[in-house]
Order: C-alpha cells, then structure tokens, then sequence
C-alpha cells in the first residue's frame, strides 16, 4: 500500500473512532436527558395539586415579597412540567439545559439562603414544603440532589445532541 | 481555453458553492433561532397558563360564609370568652396537631377558670396545615366541625371534647366524618340536624381554607402558638416556662388595675364584637 493508502486508511479509521464516541456520547446524553425528563416531570406533577401548598412553600423560603409568592409558586411547577416536556421529546434540549441549569441554581441558592439564615423549611422541590421543625431540615441532602440535577443538566448543555429526539429530526 | 478562462470558470463555480453554503448556514441558524424562539415562548406561556389555572382552582381567601359570631378581618377568628376582658389569648391551633392536644389539655381548665373570671377572652384560629404535611382531611373535618359548633353555640366544650379524643397526628381518623358528630354527643345539645348536615357537607370548608391561608402569611410556622396581649407566650414567656400556674400570673400581673369583663355568659359564643382584640402578628405588640 501506498503511503497516501496508509493514511487514508488511518484517517478514515478515526473519523469512525470519532462517529463512535459520538454515538455513544448520543446514547448517554440520551439516558440524561430522559432522567431529566423525570426529574422535572415529577417535580412539576408533585406540586400542582394544592395550588395553596405550592405558594406557601416558596412563602416559606421568605425571599420573596407577597406579591410574587403566588405567581411563582403556581406558575413554576407548569414551567417544569413543559421543561419534562421538551427534554423527553427532545426538543431545544440545549435551551431545555441552559434553563434547567439556570433554575437548579436559583433553587440551590435559595436552599442554602435559608440554611444560612437559619429558618427551618422543606424545600418543597417534590411537592409539600413549608416550614418544618428544625430536626427535620435536610438542606444538605436537598443541595447534594440538586447539585446531581445539576451536573445532569450542564451535561446536556455542552452535549445535547441525543438519540431519538425532535431535535435530530428537524436536523437542528 | 485559455487558462485564465478555466480559473475564471471555476472561480465562478467556486463562488456559487460558498454562496450556498453560506445560504444554507444562514436558513439553519434561522431554523434554529425559530426553535428557540418558539420555545422559550412556549415555557413563558406554561407558566403564565398555569398561574391563571391555578388561580382559577385556588380557594378564594375570603370565606364564603363564616360561622356566627366569628370577628376580625374576613372573621376568620373564633371568640371564647368575655370580649371585654382585660387581657386576650390568641391561639393559632390545628385539630390533628399533637402538641396542640397536649396544651389544650393542661391548660383548657386554667383558661376557661381565668374567662370565666372575666380575667381573660380567647382568639382561636383552627388552623388546618397538619393535612398538608401528613396528607389527609382530619384537620380540615376537625375545623369545619369546630366552626358548626360555634354556630350552636358549643365551641368551647366541643372543642375540649376534640382535643380530649384526639388521635394520634398520624392517624387520620377525622377523615371519617361521623367520628366528629360522635364526639359531639358528649356535649349535651350541640348534636342536630343542623349540626350534622354542617359536618357532612363541610359547611364552612371555604372558611376554615381562609383560615388556614391567613395562618400561611402570619409568619408563624407551628401550632400551637400562643399569644397573651400579642406577645408568645409559648413554650415560653422570656425565660419562664409555661405553665398553668404562671399563665394565670402572667395574666393577673398583665390585668393589674385593669376592671375585668363582664362573667355569666363566657360559656356561650359572645355576640360579634369589637375586632380590636385580634392582633396583627406582624406588628410588634403594643402591649
């Protein structure tokens, strides 16, 4: 063989070396993204039964004025839910990413914010919330989990290409 | 040909090939900002959508109706007691709260003895959070059975008669309805036709939701909490401890050269009267 067969060889070697990490990074994006999909889909569903519930656990972080405790505490478990519903059909999964980044964020810092400060509450991140008595916190467990999502979703942000997603149909 | 034709021509081929490629570059980040567009407005309007849906499914804070006698804002508070007493006692109370039970049942005695005195007048808020917390209906069931008691005029002893027979917070044996209208036939004259059908229809459902809401924004976060002239007074008052026996000081030493209420009727629910006796918590007393 020629030394310019060689290297064609070589090269088309690695481009298939490359389509298979690219598949395989797919695959695992693909399981993130559907897990992500749960997460929010449960989060959103857990909190919508009770409209009153949903407004006194994000009144109960006590960062809010009254006046923004219904719209958010009504209008982000609905927020969620569409977020499950682009990330499990996979649709702008970056965009999807980027907001689920952008929001368990806010909810880590609002977590710590009232650990800092001493106020006793559960997160209400699965539904329930409000405050707690002060033996029954659990501000770590709640960040640690959080900071999974979190990891999950910053994974989706630099990888969102996925298998069997809106977003490889529309070739986007 | 010559060879500046043939560069010419491919040149020209050459051009046509980056126009389209820039062309096609262009349609897909268009494509792509349509998506993106698309769906961010998509998310804003779930959210928007779901605050109007739940605004819509959300019980209203005002009640619909609100038993007889009830005071304060939107009468949201029950009365027990001589109004006109020098000193008040706001509790903020749940039916299924366990340690709700406990100070009702040490203390019950000590209040009525200090209402009936004309010493002291109560401010009860039934509140109803325990169903959230431990899913349920025995606190709502409990506070709407509470309210019907009030409008026969049988607060007090049906109140006692609940937290005497309380079960235990994980239990939720008021879910059962006719659990509620048994304990009150150990109050003789509040069972009825009347008192039963506000029990099993949930009368004042809207009412004990108001309740329950108005507890939400208080700021105060457990039951029971117990307010004497606007200040807790549990578990402690400073540093004493509370207990029957220092209730009543606290009251006598907070009623001194005070002339007390009127006594004879403290049993019964006292007609509406004077709001000025509920405090706002998140004022600072001003007593």
């Amino acid at each position: 063989m020629s030394e310019k067969g060689v290297a064609r060889v070589a090269e088309s070697e690695s481009v298939l070396r490359r389509r298979a990490t690219g598949s395989a990074f797919e695959w695992l994006s693909t399981a993130v993204r559907l897990g992500l999909a749960v997460v929010w889909g449960w989060a959103g569903l857990a909190k919508i039964s009770d409209p009153a519930v949903a407004a006194q656990a994000v009144r109960a972080y006590r960062i809010l004025p009254e006046s923004l405790v219904k719209p958010v505490g009504y209008g982000l478990p609905f927020l969620e839910l569409a977020l499950a519903v682009l990330l499990l059909i996979g649709l702008a999964v970056r965009v999807a990413a980027v907001i689920s980044v952008v929001l368990l964020l806010v909810f880590i810092a609002g977590i710590a914010s009232t650990w800092a400060r001493g106020i006793s509450v559960d997160c209400g991140c699965f539904g329930g919330g409000g405050a707690v008595a002060a033996s029954q916190t659990q501000y770590l467990q709640e960040i640690l989990r959080d900071i999974g999502f979190l990891l999950m979703a910053l994974w989706l942000v630099f990888r969102p290409r996925t298998k069997a997603s809106v977003d490889a149909w529309l070739s986007l | 040909m010559s060879e500046k034709n043939r560069d010419g021509k491919r040149t020209a081929r050459e051009r046509m090939k980056e126009e389209r490629v820039a062309r096609e570059a262009k349609d897909a980040r268009k494509k792509k900002l349509l998506v993106v567009g698309a769906v961010l407005v998509v998310l804003a309007g779930a959210a928007g959508i779901g605050f109007a849906v739940q605004s819509g499914r959300s019980s209203s804070d005002t009640p619909k109706a609100a038993p007889a006698g009830a005071i304060g804002p939107k009468n949201l508070v029950i009365p027990d007691g001589p109004a006109n007493a020098p000193s008040t006692l706001v509790v903020y109370e749940d039916p299924r709260c366990p340690a709700c039970g406990a100070f009702e049942r040490e203390f019950a005695p000590t209040i009525d003895q200090l209402q009936d005195q004309g010493k002291l007048y109560n401010n009860y808020h039934i509140v109803s959070f325990i169903d959230r917390h431990d899913g349920g209906k025995g606190s709502k069931n409990g506070a709407n059975a509470l309210a019907c008691a009030q409008d026969a005029g049988y607060f007090r002893a049906y109140h006692d008669v609940l937290y005497k027979n309380q079960p235990d917070e994980t239990v939720d044996s008021w879910k059962d309805k006719s659990k509620l209208i048994d304990l009150a036939k150990q109050v003789p004259g509040l069972d009825s036709p009347t008192f039963e059908a506000c029990v099993n229809t949930n009368k004042y459902g809207s009412w004990v939701s108001a309740v329950e809401q108005d507890f939400d924004k208080s700021g105060y976060t457990s039951t029971p909490t117990v307010l004497l002239n606007g200040k807790s007074i549990y578990p402690k008052n400073g540093s004493e401890d509370i207990t029957p026996d220092n209730l009543v000081k606290w009251v006598n030493e907070a009623n001194q050269g005070k002339p007390l209420g009127t006594t004879g009727s403290a049993s019964a629910s006292p007609a509406p009267s004077s709001t000025a006796a509920e405090t706002d918590p998140n004022q600072a007393p001003t007593s």
